[in-house]
């Protein structure tokens, strides 16, 4: 009896982690060994249980169950599956108002054009444009299965940033490193340590003033741990640091920049919106039919398991009253 | 008993060649050139002379687009030849220059110095810049008639490339 529970517990447990992959799919958890450890150790449990309930070592009540069995199983293994043999975890880093082929999908990503205050706002989307089929739009929180895949979007820090020369006249903004030339939305694709910390980071010029700008974005918590940073900004938010050099690389100054206050450094009036913008991401997820099946299959096995009893109890019981 | 370790012990196997992802895997989009018929994104601007304009404007007309800005030596180098290929093919092709991220002021100004007659979008916020891939200034593409990007052309032009570019575009229907 034991036995059987704790098979029963493990084969929900074991649909329980692979349901997770798609019901959770930002969770790491399912990008590592310990978790693929565990599903393998669930299946095998079951599998053992279900080998000898076969055999009739658990009587009628077991072999009852091995449709159950069969539904964690079932359901198990799409879960493996997808982690052993799906296509690793990418995500597609669009500069808004471009468009991006994403060859795992079949697909182009349209990343949606962002002002400074819907990257504020962090309300961008991206739509998918598949050939002969129709365009599917991702809103931020969304999630839709695609073949093999689960795509969804994920926010990343990100910032819009306006500068002026010291007449006030709009200048240039240019990123000579990044994907997106004449992007003033930065993406902060790479990362820098700094005071223990590693924070993103992105860089841009002004190229009509000749200055190279190299932006850190600073979560609240990272601000609160820099005492003068704490003192020049609401720590509440995140903010900039933004150095200037030359275009020898001769350094011009650094200073902080809170989202939508105006900065001056190295003769530049500076603005960043600080927001999030969305990175396309694409996981390997068990088919949705694997994972309905496998659930289906558990509970009419653990229904089957139920009723048949008690309706083998009342079967006898008709005779008497005929 | 004997089984069940052996099941186990395959299952660990299997996954050890769990293939762990790279997270930071990334991949991005390619230049002007890759967006040969694509449709032409639109976006409604201020031209300098205070009037409102955008591609979708001219649908049905063969237009060029430059993207380019005052500071920017090959725009300045280009702006003659882009003037002259206005003038020849004034009711043929429609030139729209993009200039990207100044003001009106200092846009209007190095017009009126170089003697720039066709029409220059105030494009403050880049937003044409980004839409047609710009990998550098100056960036050039050729819209059909048909509201799709006919080429997409890095760099400065000549005024011969320029009447090469359009060709095709012209003979379309």
């Amino acid at each position: 009896m034991s036995a059987r529970i704790a098979a029963l517990a493990i084969a929900a447990l074991v649909i329980a982690l692979a349901v997770a992959q798609d019901v959770y799919p930002q969770t790491p958890l399912y990008h590592t060994w310990q978790y693929a450890l565990a599903l393998a150790i669930g299946l095998a449990v079951v599998l053992a249980y279900a080998n000898g309930a076969r055999r009739g070592e658990d009587g009628a009540a077991g072999r009852r169950l091995l449709v159950a069995m069969a539904g964690a199983v079932v359901a198990g293994v799409a879960g493996l599956a997808a982690g052993l043999l799906g296509p690793d975890t990418a995500s597609v880093i669009g500069t808004p108002g471009t468009v991006t082929p994403v060859p795992a999908l079949g697909a182009a990503a349209f990343f949606a054009p962002v002002d400074a205050e819907s990257l504020a706002r962090g309300g961008a989307g991206v739509v998918l444009r598949r050939r002969n089929a129709p365009e599917i739009t991702l809103a931020p929180g969304a999630r839709r299965v695609l073949g093999e895949s689960l795509v969804y979007l994920e926010p990343r820090p990100a910032a819009y940033v306006e500068a002026f020369d010291a007449r006030g006249a709009h200048l240039t903004i240019t990123q000579p490193v990044g994907t997106a030339f004449l992007s003033p939305v930065l993406l902060f694709r790479d990362r820098q340590r700094i005071g223990g910390f590693e924070v993103p980071f992105d860089t841009f010029a002004t190229p009509a003033q000749h200055r190279v700008l190299r932006a850190l974005y600073f979560t609240p918590e990272q601000l609160r741990q820099f005492a003068h940073a704490a003192a020049a900004v609401d720590t509440s938010k995140p903010a900039v640091i933004v150095s200037a050099a030359d275009d020898t690389g001769k350094q011009l100054g650094i200073t902080i920049a809170a989202s939508g206050s105006t900065v001056t450094i190295a003769g530049i009036r500076l603005r960043a919106t600080i927001g999030s913008y969305p990175a396309l991401t694409i996981a390997s997820a068990p088919p949705t039919w694997a994972l309905m099946l496998g659930i289906v299959l558990f509970l009419a096995g653990i229904a089957w398991s139920v009723l048949r009893p008690r309706s083998a109890a009342a079967a006898p019981a008709q005779p008497q009253g005929a | 008993m004997r089984r069940l370790l052996l099941t186990i012990g395959t299952m660990v196997f299997l996954t050890a060649c769990y293939n762990a992802p790279d997270a930071s895997r990334t991949s991005a989009g390619g230049g002007p050139g890759t967006l040969a018929g694509a449709p032409a994104q639109s976006f409604d601007l201020r031209r300098t002379d205070g009037t409102t304009d955008s591609l979708a404007r001219h649908r049905g007309q063969v237009v060029l687009l430059n993207i380019w800005a005052t500071w920017c030596p090959p725009c300045r180098e280009e702006m003659p030849a882009l003037q002259r290929f206005a003038r020849e093919n004034a009711g043929k092709v429609v030139v729209l220059g993009a200039d990207q991220g100044e003001s009106a002021q200092v846009a209007a100004a190095y017009a009126k110095d170089r003697g720039v007659t066709f029409p220059i979008l105030v494009d403050e916020a880049q937003q044409y810049g980004r839409a047609y891939a710009a990998v550098g200034m100056p960036t050039t593409v050729i819209v059909g008639r048909d509201g799709r990007v006919v080429k997409g052309i890095d760099g400065a032009m000549t005024l011969e490339q320029m009447r090469a570019a359009v060709a095709p575009a012209l003979k379309a229907k």
